[in-house]
């Protein structure tokens, strides 16, 4: 068994040979009797950025959930690095996986530093609230997310794109080799989406694991290695997004037709001529 | 007025108050038991018996009688106003204002039904206005659970104030306390009397304001439309149901919950409409208030229960059915 | 743009952003003290420090107010000098006998509603959530009423509260839990509870005979005037295991301000965590009613002016505690003194001046935490 600090220690690889190993394995979730997920089977690519899209209600976001362990499988198991994550205390796994949930609030009056501190409770205890560590992380968690300027600025005062930087920031200071994200640009216009998506590959080329819920499909192709889409709580397509993304593929999650284009600039899929199935 | 939909639950709704009615006639706490009772309904010379039904258990029922309809009637009307499932006078602090009213009263010396009666319909005034006027600040109104919690607070705030009454006053205590806690033993014909006129003048203003009340289901706006005018009529709808909870309150002390439950009852046995609600409230509200007197006489015989002790154990459940189901049942 | 990475990982200790405040080695952060020993290093928030002190203060001051004024008014050079061990016979009875352990009494049941107020808002994210409001209090009163009036078991009135207050929380979260438990809803399903409960007092006041409802009615308001033998002793071993538990607990609520999900990625395990709260609540708030009865307003008013006074960055559990003894003395003080030679329960006290803050909180604010 790894222990967290000899998980940083080890120095991370720039190319995609995975450390840690994310598996979901005959995954069933179910909310009361409503069976959300079924025998899923899933790898997730490490060191890379996979995005899951989907229709709505399509369980993407339980999917996450059930990876985050914030919601119990009535059967199956989510495997990281070999280990049923049921079976680790919640600590620890805190110190592996961070999750960034969709629209999280924090409470009222905490500064940009104190929210990403928090991010640091999982490596203290009680009788270790500080370390030069912890300075060294919640720096480098704010320069990363290009928020210096606002360290002491209150949260209330953010606008909608700065305070989920701060959030991601939060999660970057967790140190985890996985962090999951559940729509994290749903709320935000469209250079707050990119500030979003380009922090998340910057964090992706250190070598972390990201999983992130998506709506946007074209947002999914552009900046995501792996996309996984999902339909009725089953799997349809798994792979790059300029192999899986096909006008069928988009015609069988969402009922659209359209004409995909290459993007002249990235060269990456782009959806056009979008109208609904007749 | 009584449509198909309304007509089965009423005619069962009647009936089985005629019944409650006979038997808080026939069944009480005392040495005078149902045969007792009955032979008297018959005629039989029996003077103790005859004075028990007559003068102490008729006046009683007759109380329940105008006690439950005001209660029932002013909870749907505030329903409506509110566009709000859980107001209801007991909670919103409607019922506490008027205790707090006759409480000032009494300590101040004065003891005439008659002023007893006014003093408590004014208090039920502004509570209703404190309590509303809040509601329509900064989306309040909007939130009916918040509604009921603004009303929580400012009855515990007017409960305290009566005790703090109460302690400072021992000879008026002893007449309030038997009041405060909501019972109809000891009603006595004359109180009823002194109450009816007001109750009646409201019940004649509600009668007239029926139809464009229930408009006001359909939101502000859409009354509007309709030609009535909201804020008026909300005015109108708030007086009316101060000089109902008044004058029960004012005989016989706060009861809560019934405004809760009767309402509640009659839109699952009727639908939401209120012109239909309001009338299934008349048979409806008695029926409570006397089923639960009459167990209140018997539970603990030969002493007796106070009546809001009863309605409080079978509101609350109504109250959390209300708050657990999932969508909180509208009042289109 | 994708491939530009900035070596921002673990292993790049070295090449650190030019951050000014990184130059000087190793500082505690912003508005913090650090207090560093072996192994030891905690972090001291200033301005949590500052508002303990300021409260500390005022419960002094209002403690001293306390055991000097009354029927027999004593000067403060006198308490002084009986601190010192000297003094006079009859004012040193006065203080010993009848006003220190009711002071004790106080400090301890505010501190108790306090701390268990300010852990319930928390847990349910709700500043209403209080036990007082969620019907905690009626229950714990209600059984305490049992015990006196004789109904059904004899134990003593510390145990009974603890069990009322055990069956109200139990039913609370029970009806809660399966009907979607978000915070408005789940405190009026606590207030129809506690309806029930307090019309079961009632219930038993009006079954027994007078003087036993005499007995038992300063619990319907809350008074510190007839506590039950040993009830405070009993209170105050609860105090003494129960703030170390709550102070450990601060951290992780600290992290349970946010919403579940957030919570749980940072390592808290919730459902435990979740129990372990709701039963210190639990055991604080039954132990006082036991000694003061239902002053339930204590448990909201003591949250907020600790909030009000200390920093947004921890969940105020000691602030709460200091907050909540001073308001309960100040209250019992002015409930003994105005309508001398008349004495107010201090629940009525605390409800007259708790009504209107209540009112002002749903009215100013969304209601969030």
């Amino acid at each position: 068994m790894n222990n967290p600090s000899s998980l940083e220690a080890q120095p991370l690889p720039d190319s995609n040979v995975p450390c840690l190993p994310y598996e979901v394995e005959a995954l069933t979730l179910r909310h009361g009797r409503y069976t959300v997920i079924e025998e899923l089977q899933l790898g997730l690519p490490s060191g890379q950025l996979t995005a899951i899209v989907g229709p709505n209600g399509c369980g993407k976001s339980t999917l996450l959930a059930g990876l985050a362990r914030l919601h119990a499988p009535a059967a199956g198991r989510v495997l990281l690095d070999g280990r049923d994550i049921r079976g680790l205390p919640s600590a620890e796994l805190a110190t592996r996986v961070a999750l960034l949930p969709q629209e999280a609030l924090a409470p009222e009056g905490l500064t940009v530093t104190d929210l990403i501190r928090f991010g640091r409770q999982p490596h203290q205890a009680w009788w270790q609230q500080w370390s030069e560590e912890d300075q060294r992380v919640v720096a480098e968690a704010l320069a990363a997310a290009g928020l210096e300027s606002l360290a002491d600025r209150s949260l209330d005062t953010l606008s909608g794109g700065q305070r989920q930087r701060a959030w991601i920031a939060m999660t970057i200071a967790q140190q985890t080799p996985v962090i999951l994200l559940d729509e994290p640009t749903s709320a935000l216009d469209l250079g707050h989406q990119l500030e979003v998506f380009e922090l998340l590959r910057k964090l992706v080329g250190e070598g972390r694991t990201i999983v992130m819920v998506v709506h946007d499909l074209t947002s999914a192709c552009r900046y995501a290695d792996h996309l996984v889409a999902m339909r009725g709580g089953q799997i349809v397509a798994e792979g790059s997004p300029g192999e899986v993304v096909t006008s069928q593929l988009v015609r069988e999650l969402y009922d659209v037709d359209c004409t995909l284009v290459e993007d002249p600039v990235t060269g990456k899929p782009l959806l056009a001529g979008l109208g609904r199935v007749q | 007025m009584i449509d198909e939909k309304l007509r089965r639950p009423m005619q069962a709704a009647l009936m089985l108050l005629l019944v409650t009615c006979v038997a808080s006639l026939l069944i009480g706490a005392g040495d005078v038991g149902v045969w007792r009772s009955l032979m008297v309904l018959f005629r039989a010379e029996d003077a103790d018996a005859a004075f028990t039904v007559w003068s102490l258990r008729l006046p009683r029922t007759l109380v329940g009688l105008a006690v439950g309809m005001a209660l029932a009637i002013s909870g749907a009307l505030l329903q409506a106003i509110s566009r709000n499932p859980l107001a209801e006078p007991g909670l919103l602090g409607v019922s506490a204002g008027s205790a707090l009213a006759v409480a000032i009263m009494l300590s101040l010396g004065a003891s005439m039904m008659e002023l007893r009666v006014g003093m408590a319909q004014l208090g039920a005034l502004l509570g209703c206005a404190c309590v509303l006027s809040v509601t329509r600040l900064r989306g309040v109104g909007n939130d009916p659970i918040r509604l009921v919690l603004a009303g929580a607070a400012f009855s515990s705030l007017l409960a305290a104030l009566t005790s703090l009454l109460l302690l400072m006053d021992q000879r008026a205590a002893d007449e309030i306390r038997f009041w405060v806690v909501g019972s109809l033993a000891g009603r006595r014909v004359d109180d009823l009397l002194a109450v009816l006129p007001s109750m009646a003048l409201a019940g004649l203003v509600l009668l007239a304001l029926v139809r464009p009340l229930s408009s006001l289901a359909l939101g502000e706006r859409a009354s509007a439309g309709l030609g009535h005018h909201p804020g008026r009529l909300r005015l109108l709808a708030v007086i009316i149901v101060a000089l109902l909870v008044g004058g029960a309150t004012a005989i016989a002390g706060p009861i809560a919950f019934v405004g809760l439950v009767v309402p509640f009852l009659a839109r699952s046995l009727c639908g939401p409409d209120l012109r239909r609600t309001l009338w299934l409230c008349l048979p409806l509200g008695p029926l409570l208030v006397l089923l639960a007197d009459i167990l209140s006489r018997c539970l603990v015989a030969p002493s007796e229960l106070p009546l809001g002790v009863l309605t409080a154990i079978c509101g609350a459940p109504v109250l959390i059915a209300v708050v657990r189901a999932r969508r909180l049942p509208t009042l289109s | 743009m994708i491939e530009r990475s900035s070596s921002a990982m673990p292993q790049s200790g070295s090449r650190l952003p030019s951050d000014h405040r990184l130059k000087d080695r190793v500082t505690a952060p912003r508005g913090y003290w650090w207090w560093r020993q072996g192994r030891f290093s905690v972090l001291i928030d200033r301005r949590d420090v500052l508002a303990l002190l300021v409260l500390l203060l005022a419960l002094l001051v209002a403690s001293g107010t306390y055991l000097c004024l009354g029927n027999v008014p004593i000067a403060p050079a006198a308490l002084w000098q009986m601190i010192l061990g000297e003094g006079e016979a009859m004012p040193r009875f006065v203080v010993e006998q009848l006003r220190l352990p009711r002071l004790v009494a106080a400090v301890a049941t505010g501190a108790a509603f306090a701390v268990a107020g300010c852990l319930m808002q928390t847990l349910a994210r709700n500043r209403l959530a209080t036990p007082g409001i969620i019907g905690i209090d009626n229950g714990a009163t209600a059984f305490a009423v049992a015990s006196v009036v004789g109904v059904g078991l004899s134990l003593a009135p510390s145990a009974m509260a603890l069990a009322g207050a055990t069956t109200a929380a139990v039913i609370t979260f029970g009806l809660s839990v399966g009907g979607g438990a978000r915070g408005y809803r789940f405190i009026v399903a606590g207030i129809g509870v506690g309806a029930v409960f307090a019309a079961l007092t009632q219930l038993m006041l009006a079954r027994s005979a007078i003087d036993l409802a005499n007995a038992a009615w300063p619990w319907t308001v809350g008074s510190l005037n007839s506590r039950p033998p040993n009830a405070t002793l009993v209170l105050l071993i609860g105090l003494v295991l129960g703030m170390p538990l709550s102070l450990w607990l601060a951290r992780s609520l600290g992290l349970m301000r946010f919403s579940d999900a957030v919570a749980m990625s940072l390592g808290v395990p919730m459902r435990r965590r979740r129990f372990q709260v709701l039963a210190t609540s639990v055991v604080l708030t039954g132990l006082a009613v036991a000694v003061a009865g239902p002053v339930g307003m204590v448990s909201l008013i003591g949250p907020e002016i600790a909030r009000s006074l200390g920093s947004p960055r921890q969940v105020p559990v000691l602030g709460s505690a200091l907050a909540g003894a001073l308001v309960m003395v100040l209250a019992d003080l002015c409930g003994r003194l105005l309508l001398a030679p008349l004495e107010l329960p201090v629940g009525i006290v605390t409800a007259v001046v708790g009504g209107p803050w209540l009112l002002w909180i749903l009215l100013r604010s969304s209601g969030s935490r």
